[in-house]
């Protein structure tokens, strides 16, 4: 028996040595959804980009003893088996202009709206290695988000990742949004990215930015529900890899993510289609390091430029402690985490205030808005604490300090509600909150 | 060093790549690397068939092609063994990447040296670590292995931190740290306030994090064993170690196993994560040489500390302290769940009976105080009898007590950090207890140092 098996590997090795003409036509053996097996390619890189029967196109998974895996991007006619696959000699790559800024483009440079191709497309890879330890900086410039209990409670620096997770219809994009709108005049360049959303919903976005006047400084980056699940799963490494090319040049860009939940399913998808052993709720073992290494290219460069990235995961039943959301809140650098009720009892932004976390604190924030900012915190949190043991006892029987505090604590809860479109300033957010706590300072 | 042709490339996946071997022999753990478009990959061989060897690439396999030629290097995975690595930082390889350099090269192979029954020293000193809540329910002893549990995002990172900054900063000696699968940003911090503290020359440190593929998450660790060792057995050192984070070591397996296409036990771990830890863990032990003493975080998947992953890392910890998301949510930090903390030092004979009894009454009343929360929530505090209503206050000024101010945690309570010595933290449980501060409020319990008095 294994004589045989030496016979055989001794054949093939020798056509192997003696293998002197390269295909460069291979043929459809196998279709499987979006997933092609494709013999005769012998001489095809991984991650080669492959045009299927002149009118797909598609790239390289996985080369195999026998075949290639073929994973499509762009399927404009029907496949069939023995249909011809050529091959380009090129990695696939995302394309992308500078122009494409204040539209919605997809990761092959089309404009979405109005359908054509932009003048200028340049090739950006898809995946770029991770940046170096020794070129990052300190996270330490504050980046308003207009929101005050972001600004001075969960604050956010320029190059920090900050999620936002939450239920449906709890505010997320909205958060996003207005996060956006806030970046008015600030110099900051702003990447959308629209993962496996519907047309309607990018319409909608699309038409919020623009009459705000936010869609000047702003590129939505977007993959359709109708677009090939592998566009779709490259789509937020292509808004990386062209965010790194716009912080390597010294500027400051911010990169909404809407949501790496679905990103998870369409990788777990993919994955299973193509044979792979699933791991914890069946996303494929490697689930964790799709999205670490995606997020870790949010950072403070040391030459001054910066990639913040704000995620957004979608839960159900409020429960942030599901894998995909877990994984995801131990990568970024803290969480902000909306919930159902507070949205319901009108308390918006309906911001968790004893879930959320910024890993980073008062580091990213002015000396003043620190002292107040971590005062109003510890009040806050002990406010909310208390709240809910003493809510049966007898406020009168209380002691004074506790009756101060339940006081304070409603104060402040008044002065966090804040409505969309309505960005405070860190001076309006300073004064509003000083007249709380002030005297304590 | 003639490069010698030992085969071909016979396939290709993101991390498996199968090689066609003509004649020479391999062995798991060679490395054999190609060239592609100017670049150099290498991989580490994991598996052996007849003449088909799979092996794990350490870099983006993107452009790679079938029958490329395959050289073989001349030794597997290496690192410094020497004075030198002392204030370096290395990669996962063993490769310098804070730009420094080493002028006369000593390196050794990063696998497998196992302490022998024999050499095994289990005698050291109590590490006493200035954090109220770990001295007091999970002390530490030189050469313990000390896990440090928690859910994403509940304080692993600042509590290893605030160890660094208590117990290295106060021990004479030098240390490695392992960063395996975690943020690149934390990485630099670290690095660069070890450098502001004048303690970096004092410290190895391995970097495999986790913007980085699994084969480098999954090699951190041993680089930084090797680095450890060399600072035990040739230095004769009391080491401290500190890993962040252990389980992706285990998770970076996962995803290896899964492109080797192994069958997977639950939850998609390697069918082989006893022994894959073990080899790991095995190697953390104390001799006649030096110690190490270690501290691993441990990240709790998906919040479930039932997690296989988990389970195993935790049977080979001489003590943990486990982070809970519940406590966190108060605003109580450190956000330790003092029901599964524990140490092999709460022992009578080792920490004496006042320490013993007092933990045991602790959590005596804290467990009570949990049963009581329940009571509250359907009759309000009213309804409890004298000695429950005692129960309940103290615990809760223990609760707010065992809450720390930390030194690397300034920046997020705006309160200047605190060591507390293991006698005043006694005196204090003590005094609360026994009722002695039964009428000072709770809140002035909360982010102190020793209680100060205030009324």
């Amino acid at each position: 028996m294994s004589g045989f098996i030496e016979n055989l590997v001794n054949a093939k090795l020798r056509n192997m040595k003696d293998m002197n003409n390269v295909y460069e036509v291979g043929h459809v053996s196998k279709v499987k959804d979006y997933m092609l097996e494709v013999t005769g390619l012998e001489a095809v890189g991984f991650y080669e980009r492959v045009v299927i029967a002149n009118h797909s196109v598609g790239y390289v998974t996985a080369i195999e003893k026998n075949h290639v895996m073929v994973a499509l991007l762009q399927r404009t006619d029907a496949i069939y088996v023995g249909d011809e696959v050529v091959t380009t000699g090129y990695d696939f790559c995302a394309m992308y202009s500078r122009a494409a800024m204040g539209h919605v483009v997809d990761i092959f440079g089309e404009d979405r709206l109005l359908g054509e191709k932009f003048e200028g497309l340049k090739p950006y890879m898809i995946e770029t290695p991770a940046i170096p330890i020794m070129e990052r900086g300190e996270v330490n410039r504050p980046f308003y988000t207009g929101i005050a209990g972001i600004d001075l409670i969960y604050p956010i620096g320029y190059g920090q990742r900050q999620l936002i997770i939450g239920d449906k219809k709890t505010g997320k994009t909205q958060i996003a949004t207005d996060t956006i709108v806030n970046q008015k005049d600030r110099n900051v360049i702003c990447i959308y990215v629209a993962i496996n959303k519907t047309k309607k919903t990018i319409r909608e976005l699309y038409d919020n930015l623009m009459k705000k006047g936010a869609m000047e400084y702003t590129v939505i980056l977007a993959s359709f529900n109708d677009d090939e699940p592998a566009v779709s799963f490259f789509t937020p490494y292509a808004a990386l890899s062209i965010a790194e090319s716009y912080m390597r040049e010294g500027s400051d860009v911010l990169v909404v993510i809407d949501d790496l939940k679905a990103h998870a399913d369409i990788h777990r998808e993919i994955s299973l289609l193509a044979g792979k052993i699933p791991g914890r709720d069946a996303y494929p073992p490697d689930i964790f390091y799709t999205h670490s290494r995606l997020l870790e290219k949010g950072c403070q460069h040391k030459d001054g430029g910066s990639i913040t990235i704000l995620p957004i995961v979608e839960t159900r039943g409020g429960d942030i402690t599901d894998y995909i959301s877990t994984n995801i809140i131990s990568i970024t650098d803290g969480q902000l985490v909306l919930s159902r009720k507070n949205f319901e009892k009108g308390l918006k932004p309906a911001i968790n205030y004893g879930l959320s976390v910024s890993r980073l604190g008062g580091a990213v924030q002015t000396a003043d808005m620190k002292k107040l900012g971590a005062t109003v915190r510890r009040k806050f949190l002990s406010y909310l604490e208390t709240k809910e043991v003493y809510q049966l006892a007898n406020v009168d029987e209380m002691s004074p300090e506790m009756q101060r505090s339940l006081q304070e604590g409603e104060a402040l809860q008044e002065r966090l509600l804040q409505y969309k479109f309505s960005p405070r300033t860190p001076e309006e957010i300073k004064r509003d909150f000083m007249e709380v706590v002030g005297n304590e300072l | 060093m003639e490069e010698v042709v030992v085969g071909r490339i016979m396939s290709v996946s993101e991390l498996n790549v199968t090689v066609l071997i003509y004649e020479e022999k391999i062995k798991i753990h060679d490395i054999l690397y190609t060239y592609s478009k100017g670049r150099k990959i290498a991989f580490e061989v994991a598996e052996e068939e007849g003449k088909v060897v799979s092996a794990i690439p350490f870099q983006s396999v993107v452009g790679l092609k079938k029958g490329l030629e395959v050289y073989k290097a001349e030794s597997g995975l290496e690192i410094e063994y020497s004075d030198e690595i002392l204030g370096k930082v290395f990669d996962s390889y063993g490769n310098l990447i804070d730009g420094k350099e080493i002028e006369q090269e000593h390196r050794r192979n990063v696998y497998a040296r196992s302490v022998s029954l024999e050499e095994i020293n289990l005698n050291g000193g109590i590490l006493w670590t200035g954090i109220k809540v770990l001295d007091f329910f999970a002390p530490m002893q030189k050469g313990y292995k000390m896990g440090l549990l928690g859910g994403a995002g509940v304080g692993k990172t600042v509590l290893i931190k605030e160890l660094i900054h208590n117990v290295y900063s106060g021990m004479n000696s030098n240390s490695v740290f392992v960063g395996v699968g975690e943020r690149s940003r934390e990485g630099k911090e670290l690095y660069d306030e070890m450098n502001e503290a004048e303690l970096l020359d004092k410290m190895s440190i391995v970097f495999g994090q986790m913007g980085e593929n699994s084969a480098a998450r999954s090699k951190a660790i041993f680089s930084g064993l090797t680095l450890a060792e060399y600072l035990r057995d040739e230095k004769h050192h009391d080491v401290l170690l500190f890993v962040d984070n252990i389980y992706r070591y285990v998770q970076a397996m996962s995803e290896i196993n899964a492109e080797l296409s192994r069958i997977p036990i639950e939850n998609g771990y390697p069918a082989n994560i006893e022994s894959a830890i073990s080899n790991v863990e095995e190697r953390i032990n104390s001799t006649e040489n030096g110690s190490i003493t270690s501290f691993q975080a441990i990240y709790i998947p998906a919040d479930d500390v039932t997690d296989q992953a988990v389970q195993t890392i935790t049977t080979h910890l001489d003590g943990q302290i486990v982070l809970d998301r519940k406590v966190a949510e108060k605003g109580l930090y450190p956000a330790v769940d003092v029901f599964n903390t524990f140490s092999k030092l709460i022992d009578i004979e080792k920490v004496g009976e006042r320490h013993y009894r007092l933990v045991e009454e602790t959590l005596r009343y804290y467990s009570r105080y949990r049963e009581l929360e329940e009571i509250i929530a359907v009759l309000g505090i009213e309804e409890l009898s004298m000695a429950d209503t005692n129960i309940f206050y103290r615990t809760r000024k223990l609760r707010n007590y065992f809450t720390q101010p930390m030194f690397v945690a300034e920046n997020y309570t705006g309160i200047k950090g605190e060591y507390v010595e293991i006698d005043d933290i006694l005196d204090d449980v003590e005094n609360i207890l026994r009722g002695t501060y039964d009428d000072v409020d709770e809140s002035y319990f909360l982010f102190i140092g020793k209680y100060n008095g205030r009324k």
